[in-house]
């Protein structure tokens, strides 16, 4: 059976100002195999560690903690003490009621309540140890790091800085990872080759990094300090000490496999040839022009009511402009929209005149009639429902739009019957969706057409 | 009103000119069908030769729409509907008597008044940059020209060096009406000192702060003049080229701006050569897409450049490095069309105007719950109590004042207190709110402080770009907070907790929107702690607006029967038979509002 004794650290007013120790000391009594627990004002004093040899000895205690300052502080200073009377020094454990408790908490009572949750912690870990007799083994001082992205390459950077020798293992013929497939980096859209580049020429010119491409690591055993590691290198048949990197054979290799390039499929053959021919008059006066994708994208928006996928990925390979681009402006700007919208777009403003006018509830109503969530279409692709930031109107709110149609200063009651107008107009046989879809912007205008 | 006296001159006409507004206000009001009812009748009659019909741009009393002023008389019209023009054709035009049912009544049981002169809404307004409103046909350049348009860009090229025109524009004390005032002839300075072949200059007509519309308006009813500032400053800066930035919710304003360059560019006041001069200036318009950060100038930049509109680091400022790479002016829309007046009548004649740190004048958008919405324009240090009442007219429905915001997301609310408190922009500052862009938005009993501050932290969290942690974090967080309160589910220390996370929203963002986004918040908390504490504490929403927090009821008093709330509830919480009280069923009401919206009694209570 374990007998465990705690001593709880006022360490002065450091600890006892924001955490009841007393109380703390208290309800360690309650806890089992806890039969003795004291709190005190400077543990780690001279009268401090003799409270303890007593009370291992007198108690016959065989597991004590100390629930005070950090274990970097003073776990080696109560080790000691405690192996002075005879107790392994490992069945000596602190709870850290300091560092991650007093210092960082302000309300007294939830900081009690921590400490105590800390020192039952603790006391269970305690009935858990056995003691433990240290030994001494050999250690490689070699490391290895296996994956040679950018988080990979850091690494062995940093150890081999520290004067250790690394191996760093990587599956792919060459290194850099996902971020030699980026372009920009969240959140700074920082370059990331100017990230990249650098370190990987570090990680050749070091003496210190020793680096196995195309290989992978095929075993692991053995234990901190001693492991043993079996790495298979892949054929590669081509002597490194000699390529330059000059892409000849890559470019000119018969074989199916070339290697780990995925090829670019271009979406122009894939695509609805339609699209690609309307697409084709948008695009030709932007091509090779900065600053145009935001006016292409309002065209295409116009054209098709919403930015289709395939016209994303068209407008990028036919600008030269990374996909991820395209799409993080198609996203950023609320006027775009990634889904198909219904015939009839009916915005609500949501701008200050209008919000303590009531805007709320009039997007409210008209979620019930249409029953559908703000920004999103009916079930019969006849309206879409958005709110908007700020028409500017404000001498008439609250106010919202159906298309190209204003109506001020409306009232919940009004809906149903400006809805109704549209309804009426709304074509059965055009149905919006999907990437084939072509309805003519002037379909969203209300307008009726030959089913 | 100085400014306003005389008609337009360079088509003057017969007998009688009929000015129909057809900014977006009145013409969601149907005033195109108004203008073409009146053509049509005027014909009928045979009076086409004597009667000219002008369609104007927005004349800021955007509440009474359409409307049309009768000049020379200068009767004032409102609410016209395609159906009255006959009538009033016969009485006003053939029978001399204007018709005093479409005139403006101040309020119910005073008589109306006739002259668009005598109302108080127009009256104690000053018009600068609103000169031309309602006066001239804004797709015409012909009727700018005839009101001393483009007089100050020839006494510009004709007698003035650059370095003189930004004398000119420092000492006239102009500041930057785009939000943060700065002062417009040092900005300029500035770009024009800075290294560079060629320099841009931009119109910052994104105008995203929520309440806001003069921008619009100024560019829906007087484009030439913005066009005319913006020639002025690319001579003086030194500029080949100019963009103009325009939120694309504003359709009739950018279809005014084309027609307006193309007609400039007709008449050699844009492009190669201007005046003869040697200048080289052009306008190209660009359309925003919907992103109230791109209002922001290096963000704005970003987005020209068909960059992902994220704003960075100053320096470099815009006037060192903007578009391309090159030193860029940007100013709002309502600073250029300063610009032109300013050169025409000297520094000093506009130094004379507003208070010693704020020249001029400036214009509002007064919208919300006050009897005259519109866009008034009045001299720097007016009184919020003058805006409000004066022009304002007060408060509808007899409701008791509460606040006023302004500065938009950036700004604050302002209590009754300080009604007194003459605009300028350190005045503004001074009591925890901006002057922004000249949105003002008048709140009343029934509005919800907490309810106003977590709006616009919605707004906020919504706009916020994401580059810079503080604002993406720390306004989401503190949005999350005042949900919670709003929904009665406030915690005893949440409002020290908003005050932290301002504190550091505040210091460590990137730039002004997040440095901003705790204004809303702070001034609210200022002036109506109480209504956070009742909130909390008491679980209560004072002015009935927080739906967790409310119930309604109809009161057996008040009701008269008429049974149209039980018409327009859509779940059929309400009955009673006619002209019998009605009762509310709390268990089946989803509190929609829509009844307490109907009652023309006030019988519907909330609490
Ligand atoms: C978040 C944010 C939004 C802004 N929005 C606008 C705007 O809509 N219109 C505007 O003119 N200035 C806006 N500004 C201010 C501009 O950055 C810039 O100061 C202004 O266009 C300069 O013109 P001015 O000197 O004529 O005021 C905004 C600033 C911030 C930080």
């Amino acid at each position: 059976m374990a007998r465990i004794g705690v001593f709880v650290c006022w360490c002065g007013s450091n600890i006892a100002e924001t955490v009841d120790s007393p109380a703390v000391a208290a309800y360690a009594r309650t806890l089992p195999s806890v039969v003795v627990a004291r709190d005190y004002r400077y543990t780690c004093s001279e009268p401090g560690q003799r409270m303890i040899t007593d009370a291992i000895r007198e108690y016959g205690l065989t597991g004590v903690l100390v629930a005070s300052c950090s274990p970097r502080m003073h776990e080696a200073t109560f080790r000691k003490t405690a192996a002075t009377v005879g107790l392994n020094p490992y069945m000596l454990e602190m709870a850290n009621i300091r560092e991650h408790c007093s210092w960082v908490h302000t309300d007294r009572e939830k900081a009690t309540a921590k400490a105590k949750d800390l020192v039952r912690l603790m006391v269970e870990k305690l009935r858990r140890n056995r003691p433990l007799a240290p030994i001494v083994v050999p250690v490689t001082q070699r490391v290895m790091v296996v994956g040679a992205g950018i988080a990979g390459i850091q690494v062995a950077l940093d150890v081999a800085a520290a004067g250790y020798e690394v191996v760093l293992v990587e599956r792919k013929p060459s290194i850099g990872g996902h971020m030699a497939q980026l372009d920009e980096t969240f959140p700074t859209l920082d370059c990331s080759q100017c990230i990249l580049t650098p370190r990987m020429v570090d990680i050749m010119q070091s003496d210190k990094i020793k680096l196995y491409t195309y290989a992978e690591v095929e075993s692991v055993d053995g234990y901190i300090g001693n492991f043993n590691v079996k790495v298979r290198k892949k054929a590669r048949s081509v002597d490194v000490d000699k390529c330059t990197g000059c892409g000849d054979c890559f470019n000119n290799c018969m074989s199916r496999n070339k290697i780990s390039v995925p090829e670019r499929v271009s979406v122009a053959e894939s695509m609805d040839q339609e699209m690609k021919n309307t697409l084709d008059v948008i695009l030709e006066p932007a091509t090779g022009e900065h600053g145009m994708l935001i006016s292409v994208l309002q065209d295409i928006q116009k054209k098709y009511n919403y930015l289709p996928p395939d016209a994303l990925r068209y407008t990028s390979e036919r600008l030269n402009v990374p996909l991820s681009r395209t799409y993080g402006l198609a996203r950023f700007y609320n006027s775009f929209s990634l889904t198909p919208r219904g015939k009839n777009l009916v915005r609500v403003c949501m701008g200050t005149a209008c919000h303590v006018k009531g805007a709320g509830l009039i997007l409210q109503a008209l979620e019930r009639l249409l029953d559908v969530k703000a920004g999103e279409t009916t079930e019969d692709g006849d309206f879409t429902l958005e709110p908007v930031r700020c028409l500017g109107c404000c001498g008439l709110a609250p106010v919202m739009t159906i298309n190209d149609d204003l109506y001020g200063a409306v009232t919940q009651a009004k809906l149903p019957k400006i809805l109704e107008r549209y309804r009426k107009q709304a074509p059965a046989a055009v149905t919006p969706g999907g990437t084939d879809q072509t309805a003519p912007s002037d379909v969203m205008a209300g307008e009726t057409v030959d089913a | 009103m100085a400014e306003q006296t005389s008609p337009p001159t360079a088509h003057h006409v017969g007998r009688a000119q009929l000015l129909v507004c057809a900014g977006t206000g009145c013409v969601s009001g149907r005033s195109l069908k108004v203008r073409e009812a009146l053509l049509e009748e005027i014909d009928k009659r045979g009076l086409k030769d004597e009667v000219k019909i002008v369609a104007t741009g927005c004349q800021g009393f955007c509440a009474q729409g359409p409307i049309m002023i009768f000049q020379p008389d200068g009767i004032f019209y409102q609410k016209l509907k395609p159906e009255d023009v006959p009538l009033l054709v016969e009485e006003h035009l053939i029978k001399g008597r204007p018709v005093e049912k479409f005139m403006y009544v101040p309020s119910a049981g005073e008589p109306p008044i006739p002259k668009l002169s005598d109302i108080d809404f127009f009256n104690k307004q000053r018009l600068i940059v609103l000169r031309n409103r309602g006066l001239i046909d804004p797709e015409k350049i012909d009727e700018y020209i005839g009101r001393e348009g483009y007089q100050a860009l020839a006494k510009v090229l004709a007698s003035m060096t650059p370095e003189e025109v930004i004398d000119e524009m420092t000492r006239s004390g102009l500041r930057g009406r785009g939000g943060a005032g700065f002062p417009t002839g040092v900005k300029w300075g500035f770009t024009r000192k800075a290294p560079g072949d060629d320099k841009c200059i931009i119109c910052n007509a994104d105008e995203g702060d929520p309440g806001a519309f003069m921008d619009r308006s100024i560019i829906e009813s007087d484009p030439f003049s913005v066009l005319e500032g913006m020639a002025i400053g690319a001579y003086a800066i030194g500029a080949s080229h100019g963009y103009v930035y325009i939120r694309e919710e504003y359709p009739l304003a950018m279809e005014r701006l084309h027609i307006a360059i193309d007609q400039a560019r007709e008449y050699g006041l844009l492009g190669e050569d201007i005046f003869g001069c040697g200048l080289n200036f052009d306008i190209s318009v660009f359309r925003g897409a919907g992103a109230f950060v791109c209002g922001e100038e290096t963000s704005l930049i970003s987005s020209l450049e068909g960059r992902m509109p994220e704003p960075r680091v100053r320096p470099p400022f815009p006037a060192q490095s903007g578009v391309w790479n090159m030193p860029t002016n940007i100013n709002n829309v309502e600073t250029w069309a300063n610009v032109p007046v300013i050169m025409r009548r000297g520094a000093e004649w506009f130094s004379s105007i507003g208070t010693d740190t704020s020249k001029g004048t400036k214009v509002f958008s007064v919208v919300g719950n006050v009897n005259n919405t519109g866009l008034v324009e009045v001299p720097m240090g007016t009184t919020l109590r003058e805006i409000v009442f004066g022009i304002g007219g007060g408060i509808p429905n007899g409701r008791k004042f509460k606040a006023v915001q302004t500065g938009g997301p950036s700004g604050g609310c302002i209590p009754a207190s300080l009604l007194d408190l003459t605009i300028d922009y350190e005045r503004l500052g001074e009591v925890g709110s901006i002057m922004g862009s000249g949105g003002l938005i008048v709140m009343d009993e029934r509005t919800c402080m907490v309810d106003v501050a977590r709006y616009f932290l919605e707004f906020l969290v919504d706009e916020s770009c994401g580059k810079c942690t503080p604002c993406r974090e720390g306004v989401a967080q503190m949005h999350g907070i005042l949900e919670r309160i709003c929904a009665g589910q406030g915690r005893d220390d949440d409002i020290e907790m908003l005050i932290e996370l301002a504190e550091y929203v505040k210091d460590s963002s990137l730039c002004a929107l997040g440095g901003t986004a705790p204004n809303p918040v702070l001034s609210t908390l200022k002036y109506f702690r109480d209504e956070y504490t009742a909130h909390i504490a008491d679980g209560k929403c004072p002015a009935g607006v927080c739906k967790a927090l409310i119930q309604y009821s109809i009161s057996a008093d008040a009701c008269k029967g008429c049974t149209k709330c039980a018409r327009v509830c859509p779940v059929g919480a309400i009955t009673g038979a006619k002209k019998q009280p009605h009762t509310l069923d709390r268990s089946k009401c989803i509190k929609c509002g829509a009844c307490y919206e109907s009652c023309s009694f006030d019988a519907v209570l909330v609490e």
